[in-house]
């Protein structure tokens, strides 16, 4: 967490890798909430998607990550090396393992685990949760992860990581920190700063820059627009279920659709 | 070796007090941590049962106990498993009220097949023909024996799930319960594990079965009814659902008391205890799943301390 806090837009040291959605549509009950053509995301290391309620842009999200269907369409996860993995053929678990993380934009937490809980559970290889690896593995888990998790705990100001997270910002905070020990190549995170006060605000948008220029590809879903301004490299905006623009964030804060669909007069 | 001071109905009254205990425990771990409402306990139990049963009275194997025994009751274990897999296969990615249907419904198969396939189980008459694996005397010495080898099973599966307590399995399973799309989100094959929890879970539950039909020797389809899986439901309730030592405490409170104390010890009419007393212990269980949910719906021992047991396992 060394990477100073300053307005510059990160640069990537390594080239990330990409998500692409063809012709991903989905509908609920008839209404049509997503229709995208085809959209890259990762062609810079950190890049927004906003529009206004009801955009379709936690809907998009959820269909790359496929915790829910599409209609038609695919999303692929395309490597820097020229790789392609058709996410949309997987199962939702799967997206983890090629490393597509995503936080979630309502608070979603494990009430039964502590935050020590949490982080062993994502930190935790597959392969010693099995029933019959019962025995050492606790043990082997925690000293194997401990130093990473509270480095982790400490920036983010965790003061009883042996008990249960009991406010909406630590459940929001202990969400990014999941992600974080998943050791993400590409991550979606929606609306990682609500709620959250400036302090904490900042310390998430440094992990981002720190991440971005790791080599992770990071798409960031906010209201808060004062982040994506700040962060973001290139900018989507949806509205209807569309995506109806692409472009640095200049040129995003001043189109007038833009402006009339979603910021409103006097926003710039 | 005199065994005159201790009473036949003791014994089994212990033996069913153990039996229940273990499935309860088997039960902790799919309803009480991965929240998996398995209503058709007796339906795996019974399949063991059946199976051991045939496969030991029907099949003339060249060999006799104990080997006979070991063989016909892995096989049981095995056939419970399947079941349970395929069981799972079809409610692991179900709701509560779609694994309640499937498991019900689950049990009453094997309760019909259990009574017209007649050849096979004997039907309503009745299967005998089964014998303890061993003879060391009189009955009630094999009785003990066998008692004292089905409460070192009970004791392994106790130490099965206190061990998952301590390990990321358990917090797999604990997660899945809590959570189960944000656990799928952080890579975790969730229908994968409750699937082989479930298959597992069903096989120790069929070995059971067996280890019952060798203690009563003859099997009945009576006991293909509720009243298996309300013991070990009510027990698991009532001691805490989602505590290792929940279905240790329940039943001993539930069966314990019911079966042992009042139909041993308190000397009620005779006509009673093959009529009305079946029927009231059920009901007493039934009332009693019903005021422990109203009024205090984790158990005698309350919630899950994961944050003690953290600070004990990792707090330095």
């Amino acid at each position: 967490m060394a990477v100073d806090a300053d307005d510059a837009v990160a640069t990537a040291a390594v080239a990330g890798p990409q998500i692409r959605i063809r012709g991903a549509v989905k509908s609920f009950s008839g209404r049509v909430v997503v229709d995208v053509d085809d959209l890259v995301l990762g062609d810079q290391p950190i890049e927004g998607l906003i529009g206004p309620n009801g955009a379709g842009k936690t809907t998009l999200m959820r269909m790359v990550m496929h915790s829910i269907p599409l209609d038609r369409g695919t999303v692929s996860l395309l490597s820097p090396g020229g790789g392609e993995v058709v996410l949309s053929d997987l199962s939702a678990y799967r997206m983890a393992h090629h490393g597509v993380v995503k936080s979630n934009q309502v608070i979603m937490d494990f009430d039964k685990l502590t935050i020590w809980d949490s982080l062993l559970l994502a930190a935790t290889e597959r392969s010693n949760e099995r029933p019959h690896r019962i025995f050492g593995e606790e043990e082997a888990a925690f000293v194997r992860h401990e130093d990473e998790m509270r480095r982790h705990l400490e920036y983010f100001g965790f003061t009883d990581p042996m008990g249960f997270a009991r406010s909406a910002g630590e459940k929001k905070l202990l969400d990014i920190v999941r992600c974080l020990l998943l050791q993400p190549r590409f991550l979606l995170l929606d609306e990682p700063t609500a709620g959250l006060p400036d302090e904490l605000t900042d310390k998430v948008t440094r992990v981002i820059r720190e991440l971005a220029a790791a080599g992770t590809s990071v798409v960031i879903v906010e209201h808060d627009l004062n982040v994506i301004w700040n962060l973001c490299a290139e900018v989507s905006f949806m509205a209807e279920g569309r995506v109806i623009l692409k472009g640095n964030p200049q040129m995003i804060r001043e189109h007038r659709t833009v402006v009339e669909k979603y910021l409103g007069e006097g926003h710039v | 070796m005199n065994l005159d001071w201790l009473d036949a109905f003791l014994i089994s009254g212990l033996f069913e007090v153990v039996m229940v205990i273990g499935l309860g425990l088997l039960l902790h771990l799919e309803l009480g941590l991965a929240r998996i409402a398995n209503f058709g306990v007796v339906g795996f139990w019974g399949l063991g049962m059946y199976t051991f049963g045939i496969t030991y009275v029907k099949i003339d194997w060249p060999f006799g106990d104990p080997m006979q025994f070991l063989v016909c009751a892995v096989i049981a274990t095995l056939a419970a498993g399947l079941s349970g897999w395929l069981v799972g296969w079809l409610i692991a990615d179900q709701d509560t009220d779609g694994v309640l249907v499937g498991t019900l419904g689950f049990a009453t198969v094997v309760l019909i097949l259990a009574t017209t396939q007649q050849d096979l189980t004997g039907g309503a008459l009745g299967m005998g023909g089964l014998g303890f694996p061993y003879d060391i005397g009189t009955v009630k010495a094999n009785e003990l024996l066998w008692l004292l080898i089905t409460a070192s099973i009970v004791a392994l599966i106790l130490f099965f799930v206190w061990r998952v307590h301590r390990s990321p399995y358990g917090r797999l399973l604990i997660a899945i319960g809590s959570n189960e799309p944000l656990a799928r989100s952080l890579g975790k094959p969730t229908y994968r594990t409750k699937l082989w929890l479930f298959a597992i879970a069903s096989a120790a539950m069929g070995l059971l079965g067996a280890m019952y039909g060798v203690m009563v020797r003859f099997l009945e389809i009576a006991n293909l009814g509720v009243e298996i899986t309300l013991a070990a439901m009510v027990g698991l309730v009532l001691g805490g659902t989602v505590r290792v030592w929940g279905a240790v405490v329940g039943v001993f409170l539930t069966v314990g008391l019911f079966d042992i104390l009042i139909q041993s010890y308190i000397p009620f009419p005779r006509e009673w205890y093959t009529q009305a007393i079946p029927v009231l212990r059920e009901a007493v269980f039934g009332a009693t799943l019903i005021v422990v949910l109203l009024f205090r719906p984790l158990g005698v021992l309350g919630d899950m301390r994961r944050d003690k047991l953290m600070r004990k396992l990792h707090g330095r």
